[in-house]
């Protein structure tokens, strides 16, 4: 194997070992820790692009573990699909990573600064494994992995209500976790494999056969993969937990950890059981208005927020609809509209909770209502905060009005125009509640009665990530080609 | 009669499915927390004995090898392994669950939900 | 705890429980158990110590530097064993093509590099359990 066929592994062993240095750091400053972590993810992200440019010019490659074959050893998959989600994520985690070095020791004591980061490596590590991995059983430990770190992560803070929050996610999760377990033993039981590439093969000749099987093991992956997706009547557990988390991992976990689970539903759907079975079951057609009464739902229940945190958490849940509806129409068009939003939602809903996190750590408030006239004294975090609310709303010249507008004609194309007006009605009520808010910050005085922009008194390490994902929201609207052509081969090396 | 029959052939798999709806039950409906802690035990104990379950072949002997025997058939080992990894999982979540249990218990005093979600309901209404 | 039976009684039995888990860990390539439940074994003999002794005998045997040189030192001599066998066959993780001698399928000193992993997990789950429950009996008192 040469040598960048071995910097997957390499990739999830620096991650791992960075979680392994940090207490044993912990003699010297906290300088040194936070910037051997950027260098080792400067380091990964690099490796990742590495990983794109050989996938794309000399195709897919497998990466076994010990040597054995896959009908018993673990084996990852590197195509274009895992090699360019991997590198967006570790770019998105640089981002905020950098960001969070002047606000995550906020509302942590002295002695657990490190604990952040360790926790935030291994949540890394976790994710770049799900999306590497090949075999389902695998699938499900690094998801498992993937929880307790975030439930870890939201409970950091020694608040009251960051407790009962995080034992409502543990407790969900956990449902959604073993209920996926559940069918992927239900899939061992009739294919005898849990690597996806065997079990795909093995499913179109077991389907006539045991077709009851097949029916409950989709039913209870799909319910179990919602419950940990936040997809709509299983997203109960969402506005709690990503309010309480500290601001820069709201971030990480609205914008990124979701998406992961998402892409576990996608290769379920497509890699596992093949677009034919999925059409047998009527699944586009369920999953499809799931996402519906999601994407509308979620939004009411947005505008009866008060606190900006959970407004932002509930926003999630609609543009999550968004997501899955997306994925539900079982065409390429649709999908890659479904990867393209995932972008663009990942950019928009950081640069929110970002932006949001440096008026929490400036002035400590967090009710919409007292937003009034912030627009003159934090003019950077406003402007960016704006930015990304129009493309929520889908404004042109954003990257949301892209997604948006592929995902409407998807929609056309694949026969449900219907959903057309869902869209458009889910598009007007973004509109009612993140309005209001840039109307107050922009346009109405403050209590001290300034009138005249000052420029914001926080650290320059969290406003320049801002600044960068402002400026990559409007790149992407309107270039979309920087990454169309990326996201479409993506999607075909899944079929 | 073949009814029963059926049934006791499949015993395995029906008592792994009633251990995953009690489980389910219990986590979904009592109001204790660390009786929920036990229902997602108790799931996950449910789905480790179905998997087991799975690798069974009647008439097969343990997967260990013997020196001086040699041939039969063995049952499945695979399955086996796949439930160690998981019962590790699942104890691990257990423990995170119990700590957050008893930081719960310290700051609200009971480990009752509903009593727990009218402390907060009255905060709220403070506030 | 004071009572003078439990206390000889549980000083009698620890090693024992120990010298089983240690069994039970070498032999995880050989017969059902392994890494996991061997190390569960000896993490609840120093459970059991606590338990009757008291938190404070049970720290001053089981100290803070003590767990974290066990946790850090069982995943270290995991990753090692699996970079040795990418550096040296292609694949992480590489059992006979890495140079591992397999003996014979049965007897104690065979399969290679799984008794050695079997060690490095042991010693893991062993300290990590005794950890938490350490620190959930500790939040408790203070």
């Amino acid at each position: 194997m040469t040598m960048i066929e071995q910097l997957p592994v390499i990739n999830l062993l620096a991650l791992l070992a960075m979680a392994l240095l940090v207490p044993l750091l912990r003699g010297r400053s906290f300088k040194t820790t936070l910037i051997l972590g950027l260098c080792v993810l400067l380091g990964v992200l690099l490796s990742s692009i590495l990983i794109l440019y050989h996938v794309h010019t000399e195709g897919a490659f497998y990466y076994h573990f010990g040597g054995h074959s896959p009908v018993f050893g673990i084996e990852l998959l590197i195509n274009e699909f895992s090699a360019l989600f991997t590198m967006l994520i570790i770019a998105l985690v640089t981002l905020v990573y950098v960001y969070s070095t002047g606000d995550a020791t906020e509302g942590i004591g002295e002695n657990e600064y490190g604990r952040y980061y360790i926790l935030l490596f291994i949540l890394l590590f976790s994710m770049f494994g799900i999306i590497y991995t090949n075999d389902l059983f695998n699938t499900y430990v690094f998801m498992e992995i993937l929880s307790i770190t975030t439930c870890s992560i939201i409970s950091i803070k020694r608040k009251k209500e960051n407790y009962t929050s995080a034992f409502r996610y543990v407790m969900l999760n956990e449902i959604g976790s073993l209920s996926y377990l559940f069918g992927v033993a239900l899939l061992y039981m009739i294919t005898g494999y849990t690597n996806i590439e065997l079990v795909h093969g093995a499913i179109q000749q077991s389907w006539p056969l045991y077709s009851a099987n097949v029916v409950t093991a989709v039913a209870f992956m799909v319910v179990g993969i919602g419950f940990k997706a936040a997809i709509f009547p299983f997203h109960i557990w969402l506005p709690d937990a990503h309010a309480a988390a500290p601001n820069s991992s709201s971030a990480i976990l609205s914008a990124i950890v979701v998406k992961v689970y998402l892409l576990i539903l996608v290769k379920v759907i497509y890699s596992v059981y093949g677009v034919t079975i999925m059409t047998a079951l009527n699944m586009p057609l369920i999953i499809g208005l799931i996402a519906a009464v999601g994407m509308v739902m979620g939004s009411v229940f947005a505008i009866a927020q008060k606190d900006i945190k959970r407004m932002l958490g509930y926003s999630s849940v609609a543009q999550i609809g968004y997501i899955v509806m997306g994925i539900s129409l079982m065409s390429v068009a649709g999908l890659s509209a479904a990867f393209f939003h995932i972008v663009s939602h990942g950019l928009m809903k950081a640069a929110l909770f970002l932006a949001a996190g440096i008026i929490i750590y400036d002035r400590k408030i967090r009710r919409v209502n007292l937003f009034d006239g912030l627009g003159f004294q934090f003019p950077v975090s406003m402007f960016v905060f704006g930015i990304a609310a129009l493309g929520m709303i889908g404004i042109p010249i954003t990257t949301g009005f892209i997604a948006k507008f592929n995902l409407a004609f998807a929609t056309l194309d694949a026969g449900r125009g219907i959903f057309i007006v869902i869209i458009v009605i889910s598009g007007l009520l973004n509109a009612l509640y993140y309005m209001p808010v840039l109307i107050s910050a922009f346009l109405r005085d403050n209590p001290e009665k300034q009138r005249h922009i000052t420029f914001e008194k926080a650290p320059r390490t969290m406003l320049v990530p801002v600044v960068v994902l402002g400026i990559l929201i409007l790149a992407l609207g309107i270039y979309p080609d920087l990454i169309w052509g990326l996201l479409e081969s993506a999607v075909l090396s899944l079929q | 009669m073949s009814f029963f029959q059926s049934l006791l052939d499949h015993i395995n798999y029906l008592g792994a499915v009633a251990l995953f709806v009690i489980g389910l039950f219990t986590v979904v409906t009592h109001g204790n927390l660390i009786k929920r802690i036990m229902g997602i035990n108790i799931m996950g104990t449910g789905i480790f004995l179905f998997f087991v379950a799975i690798g069974n072949v009647t008439g097969g002997l343990p997967p260990i090898i013997d020196p001086a025997e040699e041939g039969g058939t063995f049952i499945n080992p695979l399955p086996s392994v796949l439930i160690l990894t998981g019962i590790v999982v699942v104890v691990s979540i257990t423990v995170y669950s119990l700590s957050l249990v008893v930081r719960i218990y310290e700051t609200y005093g009971t480990t009752d939900q509903d009593e727990i979600a009218k402390m907060i309901r009255e905060e709220n209404d403070n506030d | 705890m004071d009572d003078l039976i439990v206390k000889t009684v549980v000083r009698i039995i620890i090693p024992f429980v120990q010298l089983f888990g240690i069994y039970i860990i070498l032999h995880g390539h050989v017969s059902p158990g392994g890494g996991f439940a061997g190390g569960t074994l000896i993490g609840t003999s120093f459970i059991l110590y606590t338990l009757v002794f008291g938190i404070g005998p049970a720290k001053k045997k089981f100290s803070h530097r003590m767990s974290e040189f066990a946790e850090s030192g069982g995943i270290i001599l995991y990753l090692a064993i699996g970079v040795v066998g990418m550096v040296v066959a292609g694949s992480f993780l590489t059992n006979a093509e890495a140079g591992f001698p397999l003996g014979e399928a049965g007897s104690l000193l065979s399969g290679g590099m799984i008794p050695l992993l079997m060690i490095g997990i042991g010693i893991k789950v062993a300290s990590t359990m005794v950890t938490l429950f350490h620190t959930l009996i500790e939040e408790e008192t203070s």
